[in-house]
């Protein structure tokens, strides 16, 4: 009999009726395999493992997070709520003290879904980890500090969007190079809002890094930011497309490495979010995580084919990974000397595109960048699906100047627009005006 | 005319039924030879012999063996590769790890050694073992090796029993556990059969033997000498089978089974059973033997009454008889005795027992009684509450049935063991919901296990991207012709199951339900490669039609 060391919950739900189209990466057979690995493995029959139903993620939860255009109904599927829904489950078990930790393996992911949701962008319509960091901040108030640490191969660039100006979410991603895979973002420059500097953390990994390079990123760069950031929550944005086998990205990371990772990382939640190669990775990986996050012996596990030798990375490579990872430590603990935005509002531009749904946009955003509070802010944005919006942003502890600022811009948002929108976090509300 | 026999713990009941009618019942107290036990609760009966038609034994045999380690040492030659450290459930020194690992689709990656092999054989027979068990992981995605494994032993062992026939379930700790219990109980199983038949045909009874499975369902007896496993557990099994007998409508029923020391809780839905989802334990152990969903909580007739702290507490543990019936602690009973709910035994000794923890609570005896009924029917209660709602947790893998779920709702409660009618009024009124006592219900067990249909249940895989056909229960391993559909793979299985009534230890009358279906597009890159659809059948649980439901 196997006892584990640590509870842990983990709610599974594969969604097997559920598919972007059937040959798509994001279809019903994704989790099959894994499951099969997870039932033959026993793993839920290990004393201190438990499994807990998925449940669903309510239109007030998903508006905590995101502007849905126009509506939350429009840009989201069942699939959508449930996944959302279950991490949401997951952290309540951690937070209700059922289980120690959590592992939401749910489907379809969420990290490439931003703060306006226009449409699908890298198969995610709704940030399922951010929706249930609101959650939890809105119901534990004790919860201050909450790091997100993302290890999809793709850089989760809607998370580092939703969390940009936030100083109490970390949200550090490892991801391939940029140059190299979608969505060409997560350079070590985007390093958070000028009120929020060094809040996000981006480590661009050279395409083929494998075991050594991620767990030497972990050690000598992560694990020393999460030391002195001192969060009160560590979640795991589990995606596993790191792996030699992914049919969709070129690392060489292994189940085995995966499983040290979490353990090293010891996050308190994990969430699946990608990962493709779904017969010679996901079943592998997935068991290699329950077990480090149970605190039981993951040394057995491995992919039945894996060959360490062909898949270990050149020494110049790990030369580079040191090389940026001292680099980036450095930044980060320096990261108060860096001079901010000296104006009352700072804006920046952007063009995003949704390729799942093949939508363009255009955003202006507008901060109050703020000495007391983490400012107010408003988007202008503008969908090649016809819709011109405005939102608006008052953030939890907002001041009495940015949160009369948000209602202003709310209260003068005129016919040039579709409707206005407004979040105001310390409020729990969410207000929406058709103009 | 057919009998039910249900070997119990403490008492062996007997019925005899006839064209829809009980014709006679028996009980004597289960000795230590349990074929003498089976022949005094038939001479009991009283019918002539030579009419029945069958006969349905459901015994703690197998259980028993089980919890108690009573079972010659018995080897297991396991092949795992990657994954948990299968060490972890070796149970004892006769397990052996061997080379061999195949993956989730069925793909050999590391072959089984033929030397390896028989050198564990070897020392098993060096160290005097007679029955071997053989278990590879994802042997129902590929039973391949255990075969192999199996043809290099079996002219050396007696009793040889493979992973892959004991269930299509996915599930290696449990399928060690299964497997090796299984190979243990056989020689064990084939003794008994052998007794039974010659003690019952010195009675003058010649037909067929069928036993009683946990899933509340029976199987000939050729098929339990190779799969003796399956009758663990089959006590609890035949009382919900009583009730599904029993019942009037097909209401949500919980059904309350009341012992002296405790009450097993069941649930019937449309007047079928619901079953443990992954198997059931035995001695500790997780296995995958289909069983009934069951929760025993220590609160019974018999169960011991005391304080602590100056609270009164009922159960879990039985300290002896009630004080009526010549026992030296107040039980429930006893406070039913005192109540006037309950007339046998000695009402003085009830009284004296009472009145003793009256005394020390300061209290009236007649509320002391009425307490303690209370506190009963309340453990059991809560226990129940407990019991829907784990019914009512289950993970769901679809948003259909994350949308649409099938909530468990019990409409009344059917109540049967011996004090059953003296609760009822007090369970109606603990539940608020109709609460039935049926005749007979003090040999619900017995007529449950009479009266069981026989069942049996296979996992079909059909993967037409590698071209094969599995079905691990009937060693079905074949190739796919060029189009396959889920329907060709249901038909296939419902085949299957007919053709193979002998050796799955089924009558004929059966009636065949899909208890699964999933089919799931292969893709590889941008195109689809194939189907893997899996199928679940059974034959289904309830009661034989000459009883006649209504
Ligand atoms: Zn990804
Ligand atoms: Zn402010």
């Amino acid at each position: 009999m196997i006892q584990a060391k640590r509870k842990t919950g983990l709610i599974f739900f594969p969604a097997y009726d559920w598919e972007i189209t059937p040959t798509h990466p994001e279809r019903q057979e994704r989790l099959l395999y894994t499951q099969d690995q997870v039932l033959e493995e026993g793993l839920l029959d290990i004393e201190g493992i438990h499994e807990f139903k998925a449940g669903l993620a309510s239109d007030e939860d998903v508006n905590r997070v995101h502007f849905c255009v126009p509506d939350v109904a429009s840009r989201i599927t069942h699939s959508h709520s449930i996944s959302a829904g279950g991490c949401i489950e997951a952290a309540r078990l951690v937070l209700e003290g059922n289980v120690e930790r959590a592992f939401a393996l749910v489907r379809p992911p969420g990290h490439h879904a931003m703060r306006v949701v226009h449409g699908a962008r890298g198969f995610c319509n709704i940030n399922i980890e951010a929706i249930m960091v609101e959650w939890v901040r809105k119901n534990y108030s004790h919860i201050k500090k909450i790091a997100i640490v993302d290890t999809d191969c793709h850089h989760g660039d809607g998370s580092q969007d939703i969390f940009w100006h936030d100083p109490n979410v970390l949200y550090i991603s490892i991801h391939q190079d940029g140059r190299t895979l979608y969505p060409g973002t997560g350079f070590p420059d985007e390093f958070g809002g000028p009120g929020a500097l060094g809040m996000t953390v981006n480590v661009p990994l050279p395409p083929r890094t494998s075991d050594r390079g991620f767990l030497y990123t972990v050690e000598n760069l992560i694990l020393p930011v999460l030391d002195e950031f001192k969060p009160d929550l560590v979640i795991n944005s589990a995606g596993q497309d790191n792996h030699y086998s992914d049919p969709i990205t070129h690392m060489a990371f292994t189940a085995g490495g995966y499983a040290r990772l979490n353990e090293l990382l010891a996050p308190d939640l994990c969430v699946l979010e990608g990962g493709y190669s779904i017969e010679s990775a996901l079943p592998y990986i997935n068991t290699g995580i329950i077990l480090a996050l149970a605190g039981v012996d993951y040394s057995y596990v491995r992919e039945p084919d894996l060959d360490p030798d062909q898949i270990r990375e050149d020494p110049k490579v790990l030369d580079y990974i040191q090389e940026l990872c001292d680099a980036l430590l450095d930044a980060w603990r320096r990261r108060d000397e860096v001079v901010s935005s000296p104006n009352e509002f700072a804006e920046r531009q952007r063009s995003i595109y949704y390729d799942t749904d093949g939508i363009s946009e255009t955003q202006n955003e507008t901060l109050r960048f703020c000495p007391d509070c983490p400012g107010a802010f408003k988007i202008d944005t503008q969908a090649s699906s016809g819709y011109r919006v405005l939102c608006v942003h008052i953030p939890r502890g907002a001041c009495d100047t940015c949160r009369r600022q948000g209602h202003d811009w709310f209260d003068s948002a005129n016919g040039r627009f579709y409707a206005a929108y407004l979040q105001d976090m310390d409020k729990d509300g969410y207000q929406i005006n058709i103009l | 005319m057919i009998l039910g026999i249900d070997i119990g713990g403490t008492h062996t009941d007997a019925v005899c039924v006839k064209n829809n009618v009980i014709v006679a019942t028996a009980k004597v107290i289960t000795g230590a030879d349990l074929v003498d036990s089976i022949s005094g609760v038939v001479r009991g009966l009283g019918v002539e012999h030579g009419l029945l038609k069958r006969v349905v034994l459901s015994t703690t045999l197998s259980t028993n063996a089980i919890i108690e380690k009573k079972y010659t040492a018995t080897g297991m030659i396991v092949s795992a590769g990657p994954g948990i450290d299968p060490r972890n459930y070796f149970l004892t020194d006769d397990f052996h790890l061997i080379d061999g690992a195949i993956d989730h689709r069925g793909r050999e990656y590391i072959p089984v050694r033929k030397d390896q092999v028989l050198e564990v054989a070897d020392n098993l027979k060096k160290n005097g073992v007679d029955g071997v068990g053989v278990v590879s992981k994802f042997c129902v995605r590929n039973p391949a090796h255990e075969k192999k494994i199996h043809s290099l032993i079996i002219d050396n062992f007696k009793y040889v029993s493979m992973g892959h026939r004991m269930s299509g379930t996915l599930n290696f700790p449990r399928r060690l556990h299964t497997t090796y219990f299984n190979t243990a109980v056989m020689p064990i199983q084939e003794r008994f059969v052998y007794s039974v038949k010659q003690a019952l045909a010195e009675l003058g009874i010649k037909t067929s033997i069928l036993f009683l499975k946990a899933d509340g369902g029976t199987y000939l007896s050729s098929a339990a000498d190779r799969l003796p496993v399956e009758t663990i557990l089959s006590g609890p099994a035949a009382s919900m089978m009583g009730a599904v007998a029993l019942r009037k409508n097909t209401h949500t029923t919980l059904v309350l089974d009341i012992g002296g020391t405790t009450t097993d809780i069941g649930i019937l839905i449309d007047g079928v059973p619901v079953l443990e989802p992954k198997g059931i334990s035995v001695g500790g152990l997780k296995t995958l033997v289909r069983g009934l969903k069951m929760l025993s909580v220590g609160a019974g007739g018999d169960s011991h009454v005391f304080i602590t702290n100056g609270n009164l507490c009922v159960g879990p543990h039985r300290h002896g008889p009630p004080a009526a019936m010549g026992g030296t602690q107040p039980t429930p009973m006893d406070a039913l005795r005192v109540l006037g709910e309950f007339e046998q035994g000695d009402l003085n000794r009830s009284r004296e027992s009472i009145a003793g923890l009256a005394r020390e609570l300061g209290q009236d005896s007649k509320d002391v009684a009425s307490a303690i009924v209370t506190k009963m029917v309340d453990t059991i209660q809560k226990a129940c509450d407990g019991f829907i709602g784990e019914v009512n947790s289950n993970p769901v893998y679809t948003i259909h049935e994350m949308l649409h779920p099938d909530v468990v709702r019990p409409e009344e409660i059917m109540v049967i063991g011996g004090p059953a009618k003296n609760l009822q009024s007090y369970i109606e009124k603990a539940f608020g919901m109709k609460c039935v006592v049926p005749e007979h219900s003090e040999v619900a067990n017995a007529l449950g296990a009479a009266l069981a249909r026989t069942t049996a249940q296979i996992t079909l895989l059909a993967d037409t991207q590698l071209k094969k056909l599995l079905c691990p229960e009937l060693d079905i391993d074949m190739e796919l012709p060029g189009r396959y559909t889920l329907n060709d793979l249901i038909s296939f299985g419902t085949d299957a199951l007919r053709k193979n009534t002998t050796y799955l230890g089924l009558t004929d009358e059966i009636e065949i339900d899909v208890v699964e279906q999933q089919s799931f597009n292969m893709v590889k890159g941008f195109s689809t490669t194939g189907k893997n659809m899996r199928v679940k059948l059974q034959s289904r649980p309830g009661i034989i039609s000459l009883w006649g439901n209504k």
